[in-house]
């Protein structure tokens, strides 16, 4: 049986910090490094495997499953980065990548290159420290749902039994009080995401196929899922 | 014994809080620049120079009502008169004077010589008294002395005395005497014009019977007219040597006047910076709070961009090119060395109450570690983030004082862990965070106004303005409290985290701060 790989792309602290922070849960964790790359000790741990930038990837494909796997483009030198990230889409259409760009301009590029999400670093570092002085309540909030281990999660559900909700629209239910979790939008089966409270969504009878993305303890999840029997995808 | 009695005299002095506290404030009246009510000061003593000047010109032609004359005549005059006592009060310290004179005669086991620590208490008022400034200050005074009517021309200095309290009129003679060697030079120049073309205009002139170039003061008067390209042409010279003693005057005229410009437009161009850098640091005294960003690299370009949108900021950087875009780029922006205390002495600025927080944003560690040690040297309660970009550098930063550090490399392994771990929190996050389809999460302080009006969580009522209550911070606690019970009470310092629409938070913080029981 192939493999579900995580890959990362890159032998710098980026790795590291991806590696550190994915291995707990991830296994088949293998990092890519330039033979010219000086041997980090940070680094020794994991699997280690020399590529360039003109492979053709034969053996990742023999090895993993490449449609479940996820690559991680982290070069420091983002026309390498592009680069690589449009060989390994040329090469694998359905593998995840989540590609590093310095700028918002790069990031652009990167997306073109087929990155399925891009981190302009930039950007998203002055995101944060200007969300820290500008809203710190929010960020720590906020921060504590992402990344701490809590029992607070985000959550997708598809609602499969509507008659429990008998036609109400969405923000005429009251979620928090009687099921402990907070609905923050309203997906429809176009794919749409509509905020709870948007002129659409308050005009929209709740119906079988519909997913919500609530926030909310896992427990109080768990329950509204067995009552209206829906998927969760957290 | 009268020895003793001055000593004491100016012990009790300068250990008397009242009266080093009423000669601070005369002193800063008068003389700081700095000090926020000095300008309400100049503006009054403007008035009344200007009242004076309009009752002296008023004066000439017409009959002035005695009250107007009175005003003139004693009350501007005797406040003039208080000015330059209490400027020659605070210009300089008698007591100190006495007592630094009188400790070091007793080390020197000598009796405390009087004579010598009053000859320098003259010595320093005299000095300041004979100061241009201060000369023109006594003349403005003068016209107290209205029954000698001579003296009333005096009141000309008043006019001379509003150039103390224009600073623009200052910075302007400040900006000249830059070119001090220049000017003098020019003026050398036209002076040997003058005096040459006068003497040779009066030897071709004087003895035409035609000519009006009868004396040497009219060939004077003719050349200063000409030199400085006035040429009024009431005096000519109509010989044929006289007139070309002209053409030599003219070019040298024009040779003078646009030398003289560009003198005065170099002496500007030298100086634009300082003067801009002053204004800026004017406008930021006025300022109640900003950020100090140090350093101008692309992440403190994109903080700066994200965060004037809201706030007010100054950017400070000891690269120049990097100041120059800051300030291309709308910033208000100096080039000073962050790693510097005079830098920030050189505000003017009260660390504590106007500066929210210092960002140290230089792409590089030592950098960050010696602007946050330079700050913490004169400050200890100002907090301070600051970027890290090495992780072995961490400590070096926190004992540096730095309270917050954002490593970006660590966020990218978050940012990964959370996107392969839970990509719906993610994406939900990601949007709120980016105002995606304007909706937001913001957070609202419940101040003492609200908890008057709202009791209890019950009472918000935000979904009428279509909000979701995320949670509430409270601070008492230091604790979130995610989707808070209706039955919590709220108290004075707490945080509504709200999600909705901006429009609709905007409006909702206004009901929540108009709404009374």
């Amino acid at each position: 049986m192939m493999k579900i790989g995580n890959l990362i792309f890159g032998y710098n602290n980026y790795a590291i910090q991806i590696a550190k922070n994915i291995q707990s849960k991830y296994d088949n964790l293998l990092i890519f490094k330039f033979e010219s790359d000086e041997v980090r000790t940070e680094l020794e741990e994991f699997d280690i495997e020399i590529f360039d930038l003109s492979d053709e990837w034969n053996e990742l494909k023999e090895i993993y499953n490449m449609q479940k796997s996820i690559a991680f483009c982290v070069l420091e030198d983002d026309a390498q980065n592009i680069f690589l990230t449009i060989s390994l889409r040329a090469e694998f259409p359905d593998l995840t990548i989540i590609a590093l760009s310095r700028n918002k301009e790069s990031a652009n590029k990167i997306s073109m290159a087929g990155a399925n999400k891009v981190i302009p670093l930039i950007q998203t570092t002055a995101s944060i420290i200007v969300d820290m002085l500008d809203k710190p309540i929010v960020t720590d909030a906020l921060h504590s749902i992402l990344y701490e281990e809590n029992d607070l999660k985000v959550a997708e559900i598809e609602i499969q039994q509507h008659s429990y909700f008998e036609g109400k629209y969405p923000s005429d239910v009251e979620w928090s009080n009687e099921h402990g979790i907070i609905v923050l939008s309203v997906i429809d089966k176009e794919g749409h995401s509509e905020f709870i409270y948007s002129s659409k969504a308050k005009h929209h009878t709740i119906q079988n196929g519909d997913v919500f993305v609530v926030i909310g303890y896992e427990k109080d999840i768990e329950k509204f899922e067995k009552l209206i029997g829906g998927i969760v995808c957290q | 014994m009268l020895n003793s009695l001055i000593v004491e005299g100016a012990y009790f002095l300068s250990t008397s809080k009242k009266y080093q506290t009423t000669k601070l404030f005369f002193y800063n009246l008068l003389e700081n620049n700095n000090y926020k009510y000095r300008k309400y000061f100049d503006i009054f003593m403007i008035t009344l120079i200007l009242i004076s000047v309009i009752i002296l010109v008023r004066e000439v032609k017409y009959h002035i009502d005695d009250f107007f004359l009175y005003f003139n005549n004693y009350i501007i005059s005797i406040i003039f008169l208080i000015e330059y006592i209490l400027r020659l009060w605070v210009i300089s310290s008698v007591s100190k004077t006495i007592i630094e004179r009188s400790e070091q005669d007793s080390m020197l086991n000598k009796k405390f010589n009087l004579f010598l620590a009053l000859k320098i208490i003259v010595k320093e008022k005299l000095q300041y008294m004979l100061s241009v400034r201060a000369i023109i200050d006594l003349l403005a005074i003068i016209p107290f002395f209205h029954q000698l009517r001579f003296l009333r021309i005096f009141i000309l200095f008043r006019v001379f005395k509003l150039f103390r309290y224009t600073r623009s009129f200052k910075k302007f003679i400040s900006v000249l005497s830059i070119k001090k060697f220049e000017f003098l030079t020019l003026l050398m120049l036209a002076s040997i014009i003058v005096f040459v073309s006068s003497i040779l205009m009066y030897i071709v002139e004087a003895n035409n019977i035609n000519s009006s170039i009868d004396t040497l003061y009219k060939a004077f008067y003719w050349s200063i007219v000409t030199i400085s390209t006035v040429g009024y042409g009431d005096i000519t010279p109509i010989t044929y040597e006289g007139r070309l003693v002209a053409i030599g005057v003219i070019i040298a005229g024009i040779a003078v006047f646009s030398f003289t410009t560009s003198i005065i437009v170099s002496a500007f161009t030298e100086k634009f910076d300082e003067i801009k850098e002053t204004k800026n640091i004017d406008d930021l005294k006025k300022l109640q709070e900003f950020y100090i960003i140090c350093g101008y690299e692309s992440i403190a370009q994109e903080v700066a961009t994200q965060l004037i949108k809201k706030n007010n900021l100054i950017i400070l950087d000891d690269d120049n090119a990097r100041v120059k875009q800051a300030q291309k780029d709308g910033f208000t922006a100096l080039n000073y060395n962050t790693g510097s205390v005079e830098s920030y002495h050189k505000l003017h600025i009260n660390m504590n109450k106007q500066v929210k927080a210092v960002l140290c944003l230089n792409e590089t560690d030592v950098a960050n570690v010696y602007t946050a040690l330079t700050i913490r040297s004169f400050n200890k309660d100002i907090f301070i983030l600051s970027l890290l970009m090495q992780n072995r550098n961490r400590k070096k930063l926190t004992f540096a004082g730095v309270n917050e550090m954002v490593y970006s490399k660590e966020l990218v392994g978050l940012i990964a862990k959370e996107f392969v771990g839970k990509p719906v929190a993610f994406e939900v996050i990601h949007a709120l965070r980016s105002q995606y389809n304007n909706i937001n999460i913001e957070e609202l302080i419940v101040t003492q106004r609200i908890v008057k009006s709202f009791s209890t969580v019950d009472d918000l009522k935000n979904s009428e303005y279509r909000l979701i209550l995320l949670g509430l911070y409270q601070k008492e606690e230091n604790k979130f409290l995610f989707n808070p019970k209706g039955s919590i009470f709220l108290q004075e310092g707490d945080y509504l985290v709200l999600i909705g629409n901006i429009v609709f938070i905007q409006e909702y913080e206004k009901y929540l701060k108009i709404k009374k029981k």
